[in-house]
């Protein structure tokens, strides 16, 4: 038998003690002596060779064995939420070379809320260690090491000690220690290993991973309990649940990343332990699998970021990457999304008029030189990619800045409400002939007959941009609030396509020779078409009014109107005198100027009114996170309306879909809770509720099922009475309720 | 111990989407940190939002533990509250120890406990509910967190690069924390905004 020692010796820490005793001088030396009397408390530490003799250069193994008190515990490889890797330092013979820690697999190790990952009791790790070939036959060799361990019970006390062990060098076959050969062939058991019968891929999704086996012909049963280690620290959030699916052929894991995870890792290392000690072998017992494969989705190991961003960002074009944790929704299928949301922005009634006069202009200029409508329509382009920008970024800057804002910000404030209506309003009486300006006012709806400028190309597109802002959540509701979610630059190549998409009709019309050519030559059925093209813009000032009414209450909106009037008195005043004399020309626009100004107090002065207080409905709550939890623990479904007043959707969606006695009688006779979130101002309530649905403006609306925490099901931002009651089926009706499937994760 | 996870197991699997009461949360870089409002060792209140305008760093602080005594003994932790302190960071230290449990003492003591090692914090900060700890996913002591004077979190993780209880591995290792402040008070995104934190596990109420 060999001499097993753990004889500590004063090693670096306790000189590092002393020495910081000596200049801090802070610390009773009661309590380091407390320590210091037992270098590793409630554990102990040796070292253990496998066989009784070693032969040159053949590699052999030892264990470093702890043995701890019940209830104290060391730690894993990866230690878990906290806690510490033991660590072991060799001083071997020269020419010795010491291998990596086999480590068994671990247990998990529950202080609600962490997770750790450790040994409790006993344990054995393992090295290799390969001697060199020229040992002399005879001497005894002395193998070192200095191991350093944290062992824990509710408390954590660190531990070392100084562990040796001669063996004798022989030319005979090693033989096996009897005394130990119980511990090794227990420890190897637990080392996780390779098994051929499941073939392992793993592929990153929404907050996390999914570790995928497919089963080989000659592979058993999957295991019912199953648990991923993984190897290294910030890769899974420990404590989360991992959610094992047997699917045909295989199954398939889902873990959770770690809060600390800068990105995606890859490869995916660590075991997978079989917890109800099934075997993942037909011939062999192999409770613990070992897992290295490589994660498809995952960025490669230590990119250089910002080489890595650019180059892709600019194409838009990323296989990898693109794969994100937000899952589902890639790069990729966002800015499809954009672009098309883009285009079939134009058709809505908030920019319909502005893109309007933007042809009446193109049109105007039938005889005029080609290249400069070519140039016109970039530019209105430009205006509109530079606005969407802009309006991103001020976006980001703002949330950045900790305000709880999502998409239409903009039309939460009530002076930009009453700002757009007044500068519609002012478009509509120029259209309709009431003043003419050679202003900035004017040329923003660029005149017809007249080559605008390029200046006023620009501001056209920022205006059509502006104004379409409320109208894109029906199509880019997911996308948004992808976008939100992203790095700064794919941001911006988001919200970049949705100006692209916007702009490309007009770009495409204004660069096609043949088609502008197809439209009337310039006559007097322009002008006729100009004041046509003056109603839409007055009913956008209705809408408008109504969203500041909606904000402001009637007394607000009156205001408004009030500066309506004062803004029509300063054109009539303009159109009327601008003409005659010098000296009147130059009374009239004094005057003007004084209305105007008197219409922008109005305008002030109504934003700062408060709406009665909202009188819902009386089947509507309003809406709160903890009422949605009170009627889910009653076991009443919740079906949550997310609007605000300047949301068209959401409002045709509740006079069409909601408030309609078909809907309404189902909800009755279901006994649905419902809320309305009304996000028409300001509220980081409602701004954080869209935010853990995934979503970053409205509508959004949600059915909770009737069971307490149950997750909601999302329904369209389009509704129709038939989508609402057959979601209301579905989670009402009790054999369905696996079917919730594609709810976000809240 | 097998069965109390598969119970904790199966009932995070029940209630999907973590909405267990009480639940540790995991606050996102770049966003609102977490509001609280906690009494200090000598009584008075403190609310995050009282500090809107001033940079803040929150330390959690268990004076039993090995991880948090290697920063304390070697003075590293105090010299960081002093040097902050003095360029106006408001520094909280937040014990988040259960009563019964390793680092928890009632004010009075807790006082005496700073005074022997020489806290320079603000303020320290009592939450023996875990409430705030919780909110803030605090994991270990120490375990560092840094707000801009917008109330947004920038710094999420441990205090420096080297997981031991050794003092002399402080000497040589970078400090994350001192790198988030200086890049972010150089008005300069953090480069490394979380990191796993390490040390003995936050001594929360069971």
């Amino acid at each position: 038998m060999y001499r097993i020692s753990s004889r500590p010796s004063p090693g670096p820490l306790k000189w590092a003690l002393w020495l910081a005793l000596a200049v801090g001088g802070l610390f009773t030396p009661v309590f380091l002596a407390a320590q210091d009397d037992d270098p590793s408390p409630h554990s102990d530490a040796w070292l253990i060779p496998e066989v009784t003799s070693i032969q040159p250069g053949a590699p052999f193994t030892v264990a470093v064995r702890f043995q701890m008190d019940p209830g104290w515990h060391n730690y894993w490889r990866n230690a878990g939420d906290s806690g510490l890797p033991t660590t072991i330092e060799w001083d071997l013979p020269d020419g010795f070379h010491a291998g990596e820690i086999q480590w068994p697999y671990p247990e998990r190790i529950v202080a609600y809320p962490l997770v750790d990952y450790g040994y409790s009791d006993e344990v054995a790790l393992l090295v290799e260690i390969t001697p060199p070939a020229d040992l002399d036959i005879g001497a005894m060799e002395k193998l070192s090491a200095h191991v350093d361990w944290l062992i824990c019970e509710r408390i954590c006390l660190p531990a070392y000690a100084d562990i040796e062990v001669a063996v004798p060098v022989s030319r005979e076959d090693p033989e096996a220690d009897s005394a130990w050969t119980e511990l090794f062939r227990q420890t190897r058991d637990r080392l996780p290993r390779t098994v051929a019968a499941w073939e392992l891929t793993a592929e990153v999704t929404e907050g996390g991973y999914r570790l995928h086996g497919e089963a080989g012909s000659d592979a058993p049963p999957v295991p019912q309990r199953v648990y991923f280690f993984a190897a290294e620290k910030s890769v899974l959030a420990h404590a989360q649940p991992q959610e094992l699916t047997v699917e045909e052929g295989g199954f398939a894991l889902d873990l959770v990343a770690s809060p600390y995870a800068l990105q995606p890792s890859t490869p995916l290392r660590g075991v997978l332990l079989a917890e109800d000690d099934r075997s993942w072998a037909r011939e062999s017992d192999a409770v613990a699998m070992a897992v290295d494969v490589p994660v498809q989705g995952a960025p490669d190991p230590l990119p250089d970021t910002s080489a890595a961003q650019s180059p892709d960002a600019e194409t838009g074009n990323r296989d990898g990457p693109a794969q994100s944790p937000q899952g589902g929704f890639t790069l990729a299928v966002a800015l499809l999304f954009a672009f098309f949301g883009g285009i079939l922005l134009n058709l809505m009634p908030c920019v319909f008029p502005v893109l309007s006069l933007k042809i009446l202009g193109a049109a105007g200029q039938g005889g005029a030189d080609r290249r400069s409508i070519r140039n016109q329509g970039l530019l209105f382009g430009l205006g509109v990619i530079l606005s969407f920008l802009g309006l991103a970024a001020a976006l980001i800057g703002l949330r950045a800045g900790g305000s709880q804002l999502g998409w239409g910000f903009q039309l939460q404030s009530p002076i930009f409400v009453g700002v757009m209506a007044a500068l519609f309003f002012a478009i509509g009486l120029n259209l309709m002939g009431v003043f003419e300006v050679g202003a900035a006012l004017t040329r923003l709806g660029s005149r017809p007959g007249k080559p605008s400028g390029h200046g006023e190309s620009l501001a056209s597109g920022v205006l059509a941009t502006v104004i379409a802002t409320p109208c894109t959540a029906p199509f880019m509701g997911a996308a948004l609030g992808f976008a939100l979610t992203r790095s700064i630059p794919e941001t911006l190549l988001i919200f970049g396509f949705l100006g692209l998409g916007m702009a490309l009709p007009f770009a495409v019309l204004s660069m096609a020779p043949g088609l502008l050519e197809r439209l009337p030559k310039p006559g007097s059925w322009m002008e006729t078409m100009r004041q046509v093209l003056s109603f839409p813009m007055f009913a956008t000032v209705i809408w408008l009014v109504w969203v500041y009414g909606q904000q402001t209450g009637v007394g607000g909106a009156t205001y408004l109107l009030t500066a309506l009037l004062l803004i029509t008195a300063a054109g009539w005043m303009v159109g009327r005198w601008s003409r005659t004399d010098l000296r009147s020309g130059v009374v009239a626009r004094v005057v003007s100027l004084v209305a105007l100004a008197l219409a922008a107090g109005a305008v002030a002065r109504g934003s700062g009114q408060q709406p009665p207080l909202l009188t819902v409905q009386e089947d509507w709550q309003t809406f709160a996170p903890q009422e949605v939890s009170a009627a889910q623990e009653s076991g009443r479904a919740v079906f949550v309306d997310f609007t605000a007043a300047w949301c068209l959707t959401c409002q045709v969606n509740e006079r069409l879909v909601l408030s309609t006695e078909r809907v309404m009688d189902a909800f009755r006779a279901s006994q649905v809770a419902l809320l309305k979130a009304d996000w028409t101002r300001q509220d980081p309530l409602i701004t954080a509720a869209l935010e853990a649905l995934g979503r970053s403006g409205v509508p959004v609306y949600a059915l909770y099922p009737g069971r307490p925490g149950a997750d909601p099901h999302i329904l369209p931002a389009l509704l129709t009475q038939e989508i609402v009651l057959d979601a209301l089926a579905e989670v009402i009706s009790p054999s369905s309720r696996g079917a919730l499937s594609s709810s976000p994760n809240p | 111990m097998k069965a109390v996870t598969a119970l904790l197991v199966a009932g995070g699997l029940m209630v999907p989407g973590g909405t267990v009461l009480c639940q540790m949360q995991e606050p996102e870089i770049g966003a609102p940190a977490p509001a609280f409002s906690l009494p200090d060792t000598h009584g008075n209140r403190h609310s995050l939002s009282d500090y809107a305008g001033k940079w803040v760093v929150l330390e959690w602080l268990n004076y039993g533990c090995p991880f948090v005594q290697k920063h304390y003994r070697s003075g590293n932790m105090q010299r960081l509250q002093e040097e902050y302190g003095a360029q106006g960071v408001v520094w909280f230290s937040i014990v988040s120890s259960a009563p019964g449990k390793q680092g928890y003492y009632e004010a009075e003591e807790m006082n005496a406990r700073n005074e022997e090692n020489g806290n320079k914090a603000a303020a320290v900060l009592l939450d023996p509910e875990g409430t705030v700890g919780m909110a803030y996913g605090a994991k270990t002591t120490p375990h560092m967190y840094v707000i801009d004077p917008a109330g947004v979190l920038l710094y999420n993780g441990a205090i420096d690069d080297r997981p031991t209880s050794r003092l002399s591995d402080i000497e040589g290792a970078t400090n994350y924390l001192v790198q988030a402040m200086t890049e972010a008070m150089a008005g300069q995104p953090v480069s490394v905004p979380t990191t796993q934190p390490y040390g003995c596990s936050v001594k929360y109420r069971n």
